[in-house]
């Protein structure tokens, strides 16, 4: 049987301050397979994950729906929190109630709390399709390739060199240096660019 | 409906999006995290790419009472 | 410059482009053109002999016109590496067929007409941007200044051309008209810089501290001479930097709030017409020369390179970090970095600080042995796949390829075609699974199932 925990993030006053997180948890609890739905003030901070791998433990959830900020964001962070709850991280759905609900709809709190319960009632019904996924593993060369010897280029080359490891450092001009050899004495300290 | 009664009844479409991770969905974050403002009757769904979006996925919107579909990336 | 040409982890490759980028985090293939020099680099030894003999002589682009250098030359005295190039189209070897004296000259018969492009391909596991800036081309916008006709306007770029010691000047603060020393300095601030209108609507950074260096420079070198300043505002926020900016105060220049509205020739002075906006007076100076402080913008051929290697760039062409604060020189594509003024205007202190973001981003990248690829990637079902090859062409990445499978049928053996997918090459896009007939291939984690879950739990 599956088990679905949703976890609601208020972001500070971010999400909270649009949409009514209690209500979007209450409504959660109503969806097909949710066992368990919460909201709390920063999901991502560290007593935030641990409420999310309590749940887990407690109430024998098999796969979890963060609702918060975008998952560009902290897809990663709760596929590590998963994770050490000893799940798939794979098992993970995000529904994005910051970026997409709660920052454009800041004027329609009614409205914005309405999405924000669609989007999660999505990305249950999404979450309840995942499959367990394993990563493979693929070899790496460890070198560098440096596009451009200015200052960057030349600071960035030095620094992956020094720690150890080969750089190609490749520039389309004649000569390395870049705009910063046609520079005089340079500010705030004055001193020559090379 | 005739458009005199979509304004009379203050009908809203219900409207769903299939947007590409890396740049339509990306771009719809960009919108929250400039506070730009569009009405709330919009669903977008992540998709990896645009070339994700089966007609399938579009026909079912339709089937299922979506108003209009919009496929981004 | 000479820690990254004699460091023993660093391969400098100069007058070399970068032609294809194929592959992934950790393991990039890449295709790097170095263009025929005509000089042999093994060979060199940087004598100069060439270039004093070359007959050839045309405006030098690192002077920015300023100076002269020869159709066989180095850009200037310290260059590294320290070995000559020849420009064909001012060559008169390669434009006539004549000539020929670099080669006769050159004591180890290093200059090589025949030389040829060589193309290198090699594997790399990152891959930083670090393409940089280039000044913003006022002279085709900048109308009231005189489109670059009047020879005393010149850049920042050109002052400090002028100021340093192995510059065409030598050092000396001049005119370029007629090589005098000027009296009267007029610096005008933000020439394409937050100027939406008629150029870009983003500061550049740096000019306000580069200008307090000139006006300093010029109150140095130039006994009774002015240093006028015309700004919109002085943005002054780094360590040390205000203190800089009332240091050149103290050395006597002159910072009037306004923009400069007008610039012309009058005899051998230019005349600047501006207005002090504090105290809401137009006023007029008569000066010797002209500096403009102009906008940075992205070096040319970003937009090239940019698509080669697979990052995004923002409607003035800066390259897109993965996140403005949290990933500041991460790009969206796994192992490619960006580092320095590509990524935005950024004076050197905050370049230097970015590049070794960047490398330490690297570095701890290949701390691993091995990688761990996204399992977001497409998966055939080959008893549904008809071996029909529909996806083979769809798919960007090459990583569908056909190959033959044995199976048992009633009766015996059978062999059949069935797709295969390259779990190192594929991206996970899913432009296979919809042309996919018979409903073979899936995406993992955005499956079929998945997506239309969502569609119905969205039209409830």
């Amino acid at each position: 049987m599956k088990r679905v925990g949703v976890f609601i993030c208020h972001c500070g006053s971010n999400i909270a301050s649009v949409v009514d997180v209690k209500s979007v948890a209450e409504a959660a609890k109503s969806f097909p397979y949710v066992a368990y739905a919460t909201d709390y003030q920063f999901m991502c901070s560290e007593p935030g994950q641990e409420v999310i791998k309590k749940a887990i433990k407690e109430h024998n959830l098999d796969r979890v729906v963060v609702a918060s900020c975008t998952p560009r964001l902290h897809e990663p962070t709760f596929q590590k929190t998963l994770e050490s709850a000893g799940l798939n991280p794979y098992m993970l759905e995000m529904a994005n109630i910051r970026e997409q609900c709660a920052w454009v709809h800041s004027k329609n709190k009614e409205e914005a709390t309405i999405k924000a319960i669609d989007l999660v009632r999505t990305a249950v019904a999404k979450v309840t399709r995942n499959e367990q996924l394993f990563a493979n593993k693929i070899p790496n060369n460890k070198k560098a390739l440096v596009i451009g010897a200015g200052i960057a280029g030349m600071q960035t080359a030095i620094d992956i060199a020094d720690a150890g490891y080969k750089v190609v450092l490749v520039e389309k001009e004649p000569t390395i240096g870049g705009n910063m050899v046609k520079l005089d004495k340079t500010f705030p300290t004055l001193d020559c660019s090379a | 409906m005739s458009v005199e009664a979509v304004k009379d009844t203050a009908w809203e479409p219900k409207i769903v999006a299939f947007t590409c991770h890396w740049c339509a969905y990306a771009g719809a974050d960009l919108a929250g995290l400039n506070r730009m403002q569009y009405p709330p009757n919009v669903r977008l769904i992540r998709v990896p790419c645009s070339g994700r979006v089966n007609p399938q996925f579009v026909l079912r919107a339709f089937q299922r009472g979506a108003d209009a579909v919009l496929v981004a990336g | 410059m000479v820690a990254a040409a004699q460091h023993p982890n660093i391969e400098i490759m100069t007058y070399a482009e970068v032609e294809k980028v194929n592959g992934y985090i950790g393991n990039f293939e890449v295709t790097i053109r170095k263009k025929a020099r005509c000089v042999d680099e093994e060979k060199c030894t940087g004598c100069g002999l060439c270039q004093e003999k070359c007959p050839s002589k045309v405006d030098s682009e690192f002077d920015l016109g300023l100076g002269k250098r020869k159709a066989i030359y180095t850009p200037f005295p310290q260059a590294v590496p320290n070995v000559p190039v020849i420009d064909k189209e001012n060559c008169r070897k390669f434009t006539k067929n004549k000539c020929g004296i670099c080669q006769k000259l050159c004591p180890t018969g290093a200059v090589d007409y025949e030389q040829k492009d060589e193309i290198i391909t090699d594997k790399f596991g990152a891959i930083v941007m670090a393409t940089g800036f280039e000044q913003f081309k006022w002279e085709e916008v900048y109308g009231e200044y005189g489109y670059g006709k009047y020879p005393d306007v010149i850049t920042g770029l050109h002052f400090e051309r002028m100021n340093n010691a192995s510059g065409p000047t030598g050092g000396k603060i001049v005119r370029p008209s007629d090589g005098k020393e000027p009296k009267t300095v007029v610096f005008i601030k933000c020439v394409g810089s937050r100027d939406e209108a008629k150029a870009k609507s983003y500061c550049s950074r740096a000019c306000c501290m580069y200008t307090a260096k000139h006006a300093h420079q010029v109150k140095e070198k130039i006994a009774d001479s002015e240093a006028i300043v015309f700004y919109m505002d002085v943005r002054t926020p780094g360590k040390a930097y205000d203190e800089f900016y009332e240091k050149t105060l103290e050395d006597g220049a002159l910072y009037l709030r306004g923009r400069v509205s007008k610039i012309y020739q009058k005899g051998d002075k230019l005349i600047v017409k501006g207005e002090d906006t504090l105290v809401g007076k137009p006023l007029q100076v008569e000066a010797d020369l002209v500096v403009l402080a102009t906008a940075m913008v992205p070096a040319e051929g970003y937009e090239e390179i940019a698509k080669k290697v697979g990052v995004a760039f923002d409607k003035d062409g800066w390259l897109q970090e993965a996140h403005p604060k949290l990933r500041p020189v991460e790009t969206h594509t796994a192992g490619v970095f960006v580092a320095g003024a590509c990524q935005g205007p950024k004076d050197i202190p905050d370049t230097v600080a970015q590049a070794s973001a960047a490398a330490s981003k690297v570095a701890a990248l290949f701390t691993k042995d091995e990688l761990t690829t996204s399992p977001l990637i497409s998966e055939v079902d080959t008893s549904k796949c008809s071996g029909c090859g529909m996806c083979e062409p769809v798919c960007p990445y090459n990583a569908i390829a056909m190959k033959t499978i044995s199976e048992r049928v009633p009766g015996g053996q059978r062999e059949r075609q069935v797709s295969e997918v390259n779990a190192g090459l594929c991206q996970g896009c899913g432009a296979c699974t919809v042309a996919c007939r018979s409903g073979a291939i899936n995406l993992k984690g955005f499956t079929n199932e998945q997506i239309l879950a969502e569609v119905d739990a969205i039209c409830l």
